[in-house]
C-alpha cells in the first residue's frame, strides 16, 4: 500500500498525515460503493430487486462511514490532537498501526465489491450474490466501528487497552 | 486580513468566485468548514481542492494589487466553493395514478457533492449565473425527475394503499438512482436517498369525509346510547324509589293493620275466653241437669224393674199356684177316674161330663190369668212430650217429674 505525501505524522506534517489516511478511506468506500452501484443498477434493471436492495443497503452503510471519516476530528492547533498536549512516539505508533488496519480493512472491502460485480456479471446465483454483497456490509461496518476508535486514539488515549 | 464569506444563505450550495474580482485594500482570507471545500481553477487550470483550512490571502489587499500591476500573478484565478454535506431538495410533482386520481406532492431528494467532486460544478456554471442554491438545483432537475421517475413510478401506482407503501418508496427510490445517476453524476453530485411524500388524493379526502361523517355519526350515537342509558338508569332509580315508597306505605299499612288486627284479634280472644267460659259453665250447668237427669232416668229406670220384678214374681207365682192346682184337679180327676173305673162307672157319659168340666176348669184358668196383667195406659211427658207409661214418675228423656 503506498500513500502519495504520506511521511508518518511527522512534526509538521501531522495533520497532512491525517488528511491524507482520511481521504484514503474515503476514496476506498467510494471505489467500493462504485461497485455496489453498478451491481445495484443492473440489478434494478433486470428485475432482481433483492440484490438491488442488498447493494443500496451497503452503499447505505459506505455513505454513512464516508461522511464519519469526513466528519472525523482532528485535534486542536497547538496540541496536534485534542487532549493531549503532546504525541508521544509510542502513541503516534499505534496511530499510524491502526490507520493501516483501517485501510486494510477497507482494502479487503473493495476486494468483496469487485468479487461482487464480478460475480453478478458471471452470472452466479442470487443467494451467492446476496451473500458477497453481506460480506462488503459488513467489512464496511466493521471498517466503520473500527475507525470510530481512531477518535478514541486521538483523544489523549485515555483507553489503556489496545484497540 | 479580513474573513470572506462566500455563504451569506442556507439555501446557497456553491458559488464560483472570480478572485480578480475581490478588489479591497486589506487582503481577504476565507476559512473552510468541516463541511466546505473550495476548488481553485487557475488560469484554466484546476488546481488543489481544500477543506478544513484557513485559505489565506484569496484576494484584494495592496500587495496582490501591485503584483498585478507587475503582471506577478495568475491572470485568471477563480474559486469554487462548495457544501460537501449533505443537501436536501424537495421537487413538487403532480402526476397522475393508475386509477385516474392526481397525486400531488414533494419528491425529497439527499444529495451530496464528494470533494474530488467540485470541480463538476462548473458543468453547471458554464451555462447559468455562478450561484448555486436549491432553487436553482430544483429546477435543474425537476423536469428531468419528474419525466423520468415520478410520472412512471405513480402510472403503475394503482391505489393509495399501494403509494403509502414501503415497498412503493423502495422502488421509487432504486427507480430514481437508476434513472439520475447520469445527470447527478454530470452534475458532481452524489444520491444519496429519495422519498415522496403525497398529499391526499381525492379518494383519501372522500375517505375521509367518509370517516369524518361516520364518526360523526358514531358520535352521536355514542351520545344517544349513553343518553337513553341514562334515562333507562334515572327510569329504573324513579320506579324503583316509587316501589320502595309502596312498600313503605305498605308495609305502614300492613303494620297499621296488623295493630288493629291483633288488638282485635285480642279483643276477640277475649270475648272467645269469655264465651268458652260462659260455654264451659253452661255446659257444666248442662252436665249438671244431665246427672240429675239420668239420676232421675236411673232411679226411675230401677223402680220400673223393681216393678217388672215384682210383676214377674206375681205372675210367676200365680202360675206356680195354678200349676199346683191344675196338678191337683188332674189328680182329683184321675182320682176320680180311677175309683169311676174301680166302680165301674166309667161311660161315655161320665168321661163326655168329665172333659165338659174340664174344659170349663180350664177355661177359668186361662180368664183368671189373661185377665190379670193389663196393660198400663200410656201418658206423654209435660216437658218434652216423650211416651211415658202411667205408673211412671219421671220421664226417662228429660228426667221431668210427672
Amino acid at each position: 500500500m503506498v500513500l502519495s505525501g504520506y511521511e508518518g505524522y511527522t512534526k509538521g506534517k501531522r495533520r497532512a498525515a491525517d488528511l491524507a489516511i482520511r481521504e484514503e478511506i474515503q476514496r476506498c468506500g467510494t471505489r467500493a460503493r462504485n461497485h455496489l452501484l453498478n451491481v445495484h443498477d443492473n440489478a434494478f434493471r433486470e428485475k432482481k430487486i433483492a440484490i438491488a436492495k442488498a447493494a443500496k443497503a451497503c452503499c447505505n452503510t459506505i455513505d454513512q462511514l464516508i461522511e464519519d471519516v469526513d466528519k472525523s476530528p482532528t485535534g486542536m492547533s497547538h496540541a496536534f490532537f485534542s487532549g493531549q498536549s503532546s504525541a508521544s512516539i509510542s502513541v503516534l505508533k499505534k496511530l499510524i498501526k491502526h490507520d493501516h488496519d483501517v485501510i486494510e480493512m477497507m482494502t479487503k472491502g473493495v476486494n468483496i465489491s469487485n468479487s461482487v460485480e464480478h460475480a453478478f456479471s458471471a452470472g452466479k446465483e442470487e443467494d451467492e450474490i446476496k451473500s458477497l454483497i453481506r460480506q462488503c456490509e459488513q467489512m464496511m461496518t466493521s471498517s466503520r466501528g473500527y475507525f470510530s476508535a481512531r477518535a478514541t486514539v486521538l483523544d489523549g488515549l485515555r483507553q489503556k487497552k489496545k484497540v | 486580513m479580513t474573513n470572506y464569506k462566500w455563504r451569506s444563505n442556507p439555501n446557497i450550495i456553491a458559488r464560483l468566485v472570480d478572485g480578480n474580482d475581490i478588489k479591497t485594500w486589506k487582503a481577504r482570507q476565507v476559512v473552510l468548514k468541516p463541511n466546505e471545500a473550495c476548488a481553485f481553477i487557475i488560469d484554466g487550470r484546476i488546481g488543489d481542492i481544500v477543506s478544513e483550512k484557513i485559505v489565506r490571502n484569496i484576494g484584494g489587499g495592496i500587495g496582490r494589487h501591485i503584483a498585478d500591476l507587475m503582471g506577478g500573478t495568475a491572470t485568471d484565478r477563480r474559486m469554487l466553493f462548495a457544501i460537501t454535506g449533505p443537501v436536501d431538495l424537495g421537487i413538487p410533482f403532480n402526476a397522475a395514478m393508475k386509477n385516474g386520481s392526481t397525486a400531488t406532492g414533494l419528491m425529497h431528494l439527499k444529495v451530496q457533492l464528494r470533494k474530488e467532486d467540485i470541480p463538476k460544478l462548473l458543468n453547471i456554471f458554464a451555462n447559468s449565473a455562478p450561484l448555486l442554491d436549491r432553487n436553482a438545483l430544483v429546477g435543474l432537475i425537476a423536469n428531468e425527475i419528474a419525466t423520468r421517475c415520478i410520472a412512471p413510478a405513480m402510472a403503475n401506482c394503482s391505489n393509495d394503499e399501494e403509494l403509502r407503501s414501503p415497498e412503493f418508496q423502495e422502488h421509487l427510490e432504486m427507480h430514481t438512482e437508476v434513472e439520475m445517476r447520469q445527470t447527478f453524476s454530470n452534475l458532481g453530485f452524489t444520491f444519496l436517498r429519495a422519498y415522496i411524500s403525497t398529499d391526499k388524493t381525492d379518494q383519501e379526502k372522500l375517505q375521509k369525509l367518509r370517516a369524518d361523517l361516520d364518526m360523526a355519526t358514531q358520535t352521536e350515537g355514542a351520545n344517544a346510547d349513553a343518553l337513553m342509558e341514562r334515562i333507562a338508569i334515572r327510569e329504573a332509580a324513579t320506579l324503583r324509589r316509587i316501589e320502595c315508597e309502596v312498600n313503605v306505605e305498605r308495609a305502614k299499612k300492613h303494620g297499621e293493620v296488623t295493630i288493629q288486627a291483633e288488638s282485635e284479634l285480642l279483643e276477640l280472644r277475649k270475648q272467645e275466653a269469655v264465651w268458652e267460659a260462659e260455654l264451659a259453665r253452661d255446659q257444666g250447668k248442662a252436665d249438671l241437669r244431665m246427672k240429675e237427669s239420668s239420676h232421675k232416668t236411673a232411679q226411675a229406670m230401677e223402680l220400673f224393674e223393681q216393678v217388672q220384678a215384682r210383676k214377674r214374681d206375681r205372675v210367676q207365682q200365680s202360675q206356680e199356684h195354678q200349676e199346683q192346682r191344675m196338678e191337683k184337679q188332674n189328680e182329683i180327676q184321675m182320682k176320680m177316674m180311677e175309683m169311676a173305673a174301680a166302680q165301674g162307672a166309667l161311660t161315655p157319659e161320665v168321661m163326655q161330663e168329665f172333659l165338659r168340666q174340664q174344659t170349663a176348669q180350664k177355661a177359668i184358668d186361662g180368664s183368671e190369668s189373661s185377665s190379670e196383667p193389663t196393660p198400663p195406659m200410656s201418658t206423654s211427658c209435660k216437658q218434652c212430650n216423650a211416651a211415658l207409661m202411667a205408673d211412671w214418675k219421671a220421664c226417662p228423656h228429660c228426667g221431668a217429674v210427672q
